[in-house]
């Protein structure tokens, strides 16, 4: 179906646009010819959205024969063939219209005086249809660029869920493993430990299930989630590991990415508390200073370890996260001192509501 | 190597994990040939009580603070077998190259820790002589470039990160580190330790030194075809001529 035609809004739009037309042939009838201003109006005005109609025809000529597959040669001798046809049949009409006129007495010199100009409206025919035959393609050239558009565009969304998807962050395995193998320890030892222990992972697993799939989640539930793994990390690795928190009450609602922490919790204790014979105490920090929220990661690590392995990547994924999901309005600083490691994150400070404007990944 | 009554091996235990040590623990007490002479918390103590204690079996995390397992086995002098438990599958390769008797999984069983012990006694009997000391220039090369140093000092281990080496002086069979003023010794050839190093940053500027070039504050010509290089904290040594062939590209 033509697309003008299948939608009333368009049609309309269209007819008018050919009522100058209309006005054009009035005029012509009258000045070049010699039909008076009634006559010219009541043939003119019907003829042309006769013709209106007709001219859609080309559309499907268009499409049958799209520019660039076609010889131009072909092409020329198809639309003049068809031109001729239908400004042929437009004249017909035109003269039947006439005839049809004459018949009654006012109008009785009617066909006399549109014969003469016969001629005229089968060059101003031709005209037309050429002209509705180059509008056709150039309405085709439009819509298949905005079809290239769209598909870049539906690219780059695919894209950007692909990148979102690969940032997210894992579990670490060896977590799962050296926890098993805590509770197998454990089993023996402190029975109830170990059933505990159990419930912990549990419970952490079926967190960050849960999480992982949504979209973006409440800083709370997020800092739920670090305590659970840390909790689960201070079984394995005893009074090396301790955890402080400095958790402004505002940030405790902002909406961030989840698992978004995960990387620089494992991070603390991979690459600082476990080098560290004696451990040491994370901290972890948050604060919405106005419209912003920031959050801390803070480990000591030993000065002497080895560098330049692992923590990158982690860290790398963050950045990668925060930058597809938020752009330049969100970043990550890494303070690497002698002795201790801070990471800040930096994010605007969204709330439930404040979310109309969903993130990339979930249309 | 076992002056211990015969039939029982003497083990050490090295875990950072108190779970971890407490499963191996209570594995090894279902085993009367197996007597546990140590249990160690990190590298350092693992270093002092292996080298003390001499005993037939080590049981070796692979990560633990200050010196990770390979480490330990590269400052030990040879003999132990040595059994690897870590959560980690990717050391396997290098557990095995450095002739590891077995390579555990946590976590594991009774059972499987059982047959590891078992191959363990089998290549302890055999007296098979490894040759450790080729062993530790293979682990060796799977850590190029060098990331730090380790030397023994007794029973005392110094790890000195690369980035803190001013530079490296050669001295008969020994190469004397120097950092800061001080200067430890360790049983190396320069060449090895060339060829070791990140050769970005670590150059041979003569046939005695290897310089870190960030220590160095200026070239002075000295004679014709001789220079000398004045470190930042005003140390001056030698540059051959290849040396200052090496040098040049960098400056």
């Amino acid at each position: 179906m033509h697309p003008i035609l299948a939608d009333r809004d368009r049609l309309l739009l269209y007819l008018t646009a050919w009522l100058p037309i209309a006005g054009l042939l009035t005029g012509l009838f009258v000045f070049v010819g010699q039909l008076d201003w009634g006559e010219a109006i009541l043939v003119a005005l019907p003829l042309t959205m006769v013709y209106a109609f007709l001219c859609l025809s080309a559309w499907y000529l268009c499409k049958a024969f799209p520019l660039g597959k076609t010889g131009m040669l072909r092409l020329f001798g198809i639309h003049a063939v068809a031109a001729i046809i239908s400004s042929s049949l437009w004249t017909v009409m035109g003269r039947g219209l006439a005839l049809a006129l004459s018949a009654f007495p006012a109008f009785a010199a009617t066909d006399g005086h549109f014969r003469v100009q016969t001629p005229l409206l089968m060059g101003v025919g031709i005209l037309l249809f050429i002209l509705a035959v180059v509008g056709h393609y150039l309405l085709g050239m439009i819509e298949s660029s905005r079809e290239a558009e769209r598909h870049v565009l539906e690219m780059k969304v695919l894209a950007r869920e692909a990148e979102l998807r690969a940032l997210r962050a894992q579990i670490d395995p060896h977590f799962l493993f050296n926890s098993l193998n805590s509770i197998s320890a454990l089993t023996a030892i402190d029975p109830a430990a170990s059933r505990t222990m159990c419930q912990l992972l549990a419970d952490f697993l079926r967190k960050s299930l849960d999480l992982g799939i949504r979209d973006c989640i409440p800083l709370d539930e997020e800092f739920a989630l670090a305590s659970s793994y840390l909790t689960i990390e201070q079984v394995r690795l005893g009074s090396r590991l301790k955890v402080s928190k400095e958790i402004d009450e505002a940030s405790r609602s902002c909406l961030v990415p989840p698992l978004l922490l995960q990387p620089l919790m494992e991070n603390a204790i991979h690459h600082g508390i476990a080098h560290l014979i004696d451990g040491g105490e994370i901290r972890i920090a948050a604060a919405r200073p106005g419209e912003r929220l920031s959050i801390v990661v803070e480990n000591p690590c030993d000065p002497d370890r080895p560098r330049g392995n692992g923590g990158g990547i982690g860290l790398a994924n963050v950045r990668g996260r925060l930058d597809t999901i938020y752009g330049s309005d969100a970043w990550l600083e890494v303070e690497s001192g002698q002795d201790r490691f801070r990471v800040l994150v930096s994010l605007p400070a969204r709330e439930q509501g404040h979310y109309e404007r969903k993130p990339a990944g979930q249309s | 190597m076992k002056e211990n009554q015969p039939g029982s091996l003497r083990a050490v235990i090295v875990d950072d994990e108190e779970l971890a040590r407490a499963i191996l623990r209570e594995y090894l007490s279902a085993r009367s040939d197996i007597e546990i002479v140590a249990e160690c918390a990190n590298g350092f103590a693992a270093v002092k009580a292996i080298s003390e204690l001499k005993p037939d079996l080590l049981l070796l995390d692979v990560q633990m603070p200050k010196l990770n397992g390979f480490e330990v086995l590269e400052l030990i002098e040879p003999g132990p077998a040595v059994i690897f438990t870590t959560a980690y599958d990717q050391y396997a390769l290098r557990a095995f190259e450095v002739h590891a008797v077995d390579y555990l999984l946590k976590p594991f069983s009774a059972e499987r820790l059982g047959r590891a012990l078992d191959l363990a006694g089998q290549r302890l009997a055999q007296a098979e002589n490894m040759p450790v000391a080729d062993l530790v220039q293979d682990v060796r090369r799977h850590n190029k470039p060098l990331e730090r140093i380790l030397i023994r000092d007794g029973p005392k281990v110094h790890v000195i990160p690369a980035e803190k080496i001013d530079y490296f002086e050669a001295q008969d069979d020994y190469v004397s580190i120097k950092t800061g003023g001080k200067g430890h010794l360790k049983q190396e050839t320069l060449a090895n330790l060339e060829d070791l190093l990140d050769q970005g940053r670590f150059i041979r500027i003569h046939r005695s030194y290897i310089l870190n070039i960030e220590r160095l504050a200026r070239l002075e010509l000295y004679a014709k075809d001789s220079r000398v290089a004045i470190l930042l904290d005003g140390t001056r040594l030698p540059v051959s001529r290849s040396g200052y062939a090496r040098l040049k590209p960098l400056l």
